[in-house]
């Protein structure tokens, strides 16, 4: 069973974040443990006389050949469409790739997208040729807008970004599945352990997008594994389909012949 | 005439206008060395276009590189 984003086939149902790690090998071991093919990096200001930046590329781009790959850059820090329409030109011309993580981040305390300046920039982008990866809230409304403009993969956030609190709200997001059965949804951001990224692969979303939860675990390497195990139990019990919740109890073990039973009279 | 690159300002001694490629060559010491994208007052300049790209006073460069990312 395998993840399509944009007619590309991916082995892995999980796209995964390439910061905060302890260290550029715990990176690429927990990168090669996760089983994901679908990493997301940046673009940013830095020194020009160090060279940081230029060794994290390097590795990058190993890692994306050992695991044959796909770099998925973000417009994160991005507050305007424009600016976001300018990094994503930028990152196109550095990563040779039409796939864009769309970030416009609309509040500083909890780094909730600005539903208005993304689908000013999805439509724009679709426009010049890219592949839009939206991340946004889980508003019905605006995934529908935004799927609606082109964007075959819908990114809701389970949770603001970094806060590892998990699905914040359900509901919200099982109504987008069901209203939007033709997406590719991917869920992204806020998720903090296995059991989430399970959850979401029960619910029916097709892949998960994750960082700090794999990144900050004590164990960052165990934690991907842990992490790739989690999506391949929630897809197969989506798959299997789940028993409808009933408001009683019901006996599992046969009733008939029950030992000691009596009649009452 | 004064420009700006990634914030910081750089006065140039003479009066005729400069290039991306010219003004790159302040910034890094090995541009061809770097992984890096432009945009001029906040807008994308593709490398095929550095070198017909002329600055003026006040222009700003944003000269991004690759990190890693969420």
């Amino acid at each position: 069973m395998s993840l399509s984003i944009y007619g590309q086939r991916l082995d892995s149902r999980l796209l995964i974040g390439s910061a905060l790690y302890p260290s550029p090998a715990i990176m690429k071991q927990a990168i090669l443990a996760s089983g994901s093919q679908v990493v997301t990096l940046s673009l940013k200001r830095q020194n020009p006389n160090e060279q940081s930046g230029q060794q994290i590329w390097r590795y990058l781009q190993e890692i994306i050949t050992e695991v044959d790959g796909q770099l998925l850059p973000n417009t994160a820090g991005c507050k305007t469409a424009k600016e976001a329409v300018t990094l994503a030109k930028m990152s196109r011309e550095i990563f040779q790739t039409d796939w864009l993580k769309l970030e416009v981040i609309g509040d500083d305390y909890n780094l909730q997208p600005d539903p208005i300046e993304l689908l000013i920039a999805a439509e724009q982008l679709i426009k010049d040729g890219f592949k839009v990866l939206p991340y946004c809230t889980d508003d019905l409304v605006l995934c529908q807008r935004l799927y609606d403009l082109g964007c075959e993969v819908i990114m809701p956030w389970a949770s603001p970004i970094g806060t590892g609190k998990g699905l914040m709200n359900p509901y919200n997001l099982a109504t987008i599945r069901l209203r939007l059965p033709h997406a590719t949804l991917i869920l992204d951001a806020g998720i903090g352990k296995p059991s989430d990224a399970c959850l979401a692969l029960e619910m029916g979303y097709d892949g998960v997008l994750l960082n700090s939860a794999i990144a900050l675990a004590d164990n960052p390497v165990l934690m991907a594994k842990a992490f790739g195990q989690a999506l391949q139990a929630g897809e197969q019990g989506y798959v299997a389909g789940i028993m409808a919740q009933r408001q009683t109890a019901h006996p599992s073990t046969p009733t008939l012949d029950t030992p000691f039973w009596h009649q009452n009279n | 005439m004064n420009i700006h690159i990634n914030g910081q300002a750089y006065k140039l001694t003479h009066e005729n206008p400069v290039s991306v490629t010219a003004a790159l060559a302040l910034y890094f010491t090995e541009p061809q060395q770097s992984t890096f994208a432009v945009a001029l007052n906040s807008d994308f300049i593709g490398k095929d276009d550095y070198d017909q790209t002329m600055l003026k006073h006040g222009d700003s460069l944003d000269v991004l590189q690759p990190i890693q990312g969420g």
